[in-house]
């Protein structure tokens, strides 16, 4: 672990302090907190140390990797992983071979009990020879270098509930990371892909914090994963009015009306697709008129076909529907103003955050 | 050919006239802000990019908010800026990073936006490098 702190690694390179200050608004903005914990973000910050990050990258499509060196607020280059030690990642590194488990084994030696690991793609059981890395099965190289680490951290579907690779009939016998990992916190980022700015965001609690999110039950950041895509959509209040596209093509869909009857899996899936969007938030599937497909769910890839209307409202849609009706205003509004809400019972609840309120997981 | 970012690439987006309602419900919590300001000289700040706009939406507000007396610029870390819209104490902050991407964009509703001021720590900076011989 690094000996300098953020704030002085920053004062070194001449940055003032409202040079800092901007730094953490955007981190604050990046991890989903609300402007009112900026001064406490600052705080955290001039104390933060450089975690050192170990990434393994298992049975997967590199995707995740890609959505995230794609990630542009604050760049993964300029802010974000200048602050953190990435002291293995063996698509990105430029040593491989022996060179590269050496540095692995000397980032955990260094770091031992406080190093993070990051893993994308699933584990295979069925026969370790489907996936291994220098000739060690995924399995290993999962157990030993978890050993000594402070928490785990899933990127995307497949090594947060085994995703593609699990699919029916799972030829691999693919698994999560959290099936495996029983001793340690693991944070599950799905998605196929994550959302960048939420693999950053997490990485950036983390640095700032010293502590993970709180989690929802399939251990997701509430932050990104607290609301359904539907609870924060925009084309909502069309759902509410029933009025819906019927083909890609017909008036409804020119209109903007609701996807539901396209398929779309948004009443059952959790994600920040609807506020923090894609390509630095040039937009998100549904506002490029197609339903979401629930990419952030377990088993995503089982549940039918993506155009096949979701058939029985599920408990979240009730209850949705429910408190919009007992609010007595537009849903628009509400939806809009559900997240907002989740910020400030957090910041009620306290009359001043501290840093501690945050290292909730430091155990 | 080749592109360092999105913003190089242009792309006109028709934006479709409807509304999702989260303009009213913003410029409500708009109003009571500044409310606020004035009984309780209480400041807010709205982080605009943790609204699940429709498309065309943030546009719509901005025009509405307007260009007021001052705007400030900021270099520290990229750019920012900071004006007030033509509605006194409401204030449309913008930070950009080096690349020129936006990586926060916020209302703050203030008299005058924190970070405009001078800051403890460079004014006492300044002081050393000027005592310096
Ligand atoms: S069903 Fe899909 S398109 Fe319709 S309001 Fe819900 S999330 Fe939006
Ligand atoms: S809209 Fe749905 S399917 Fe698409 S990326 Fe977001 S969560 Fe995944």
């Amino acid at each position: 672990m690094n000996k300098k702190t953020l704030f002085e690694l920053l004062q070194q390179q001449g940055i003032t302090r409202r040079g800092f200050l901007k730094y953490c608004t955007a981190l604050t903005s990046l991890m989903a907190l609300p402007p009112a914990m900026i001064p406490t973000v600052a705080k955290a910050l001039e104390s933060a140390r450089r975690p050192s990050v170990i990434w393994l990258s298992f049975q997967e499509c590199t995707g995740c990797t890609e959505s995230l060196t794609r990630s542009h607020s604050p760049t993964v280059e300029g802010l974000i992983f200048d602050y953190i030690s990435l002291d293995y990642h063996h698509t990105l590194q430029a040593a491989s071979g022996a060179a590269a488990e050496h540095a692995r084994e000397q980032a955990m030696k260094d770091n031992y009990g406080k190093y993070l690991v990051v893993v994308d793609g699933s584990i295979p059981l069925a026969d370790p020879g489907y996936s291994t890395i220098a000739g060690i099965s995924n399995l290993d190289m999962l157990n030993e270098t978890v050993a000594g680490a402070a928490a785990v951290i899933a990127v995307g579907t497949c090594s947060a509930y085994g995703g593609l690779p699990h699919a029916a009939p799972n030829p691999t016998g693919a698994v999560s990371v959290s099936s495996l990992i029983k001793d340690k916190p693991v944070i599950n980022v799905p998605g196929c892909p994550p959302i960048p700015t939420v693999i950053t965001g997490v990485l950036a609690h983390y640095l700032t914090f010293g502590s993970i999110p709180e989690l929802d039950e399939l251990g997701r950041p509430k932050v990104f994963y607290g609301q359904s895509i539907h609870d924060r959509c925009y084309r909502r209040p069309f759902y509410d009015k029933g009025l819906f596209a019927e083909t890609f093509d017909d008036e409804g869909a020119k209109k903007g009306w609701c996807l539901y009857r396209l398929g779309c899996k948004g009443p059952m899936t959790y994600n920040a697709c609807a506020t923090l969007k894609w390509n630095q938030q040039t937009s998100w599937p549904v506002e490029s008129g197609h339903g979401c497909l629930g990419c952030s769910e377990p088993n995503f890839w089982d549940a039918g076909s993506f155009y096949q209307a979701l058939s029985i409202p599920d408990g979240d849609y009730a209850r949705a529907a429910g408190y919009a009706a007992a609010a007595g205003v537009a849903v628009g509004a509400a939806a809009g103003f559900v997240h907002q809400k989740t910020k400030s019972t957090a910041v009620a609840q306290h009359s001043e955050i501290s840093v501690d309120d945050f290292s909730l997981n430091k155990d | 050919m080749s592109f360092d970012s999105l913003a190089e690439i242009k792309v006109q987006v028709e934006t479709p006239d409807y509304d999702s309602g989260n303009l009213q419900s913003i410029l409500s919590e708009i109003k009571f802000a500044l409310e606020q300001l004035l009984q309780q000289n209480k400041t807010h700040c709205i982080d605009l990019r943790a609204m699940p706009w429709s498309p065309g939406e943030e546009t719509r507000l901005e025009e509405y908010l307007g260009r007021g007396e001052i705007s400030v610029e900021l270099n520290a870390l990229g750019k920012s800026s900071f004006y007030e819209t033509r509605f006194s104490g409401i204030w449309i902050v913008t930070h950009y990073n080096q690349q020129d991407e936006i990586i926060g964009k916020l209302i703050e509703i203030t008299y005058m936006p924190d970070m405009i001021y001078a800051q403890y720590e460079d004014v006492k900076n300044s002081l050393e490098r000027l005592q310096q011989p």
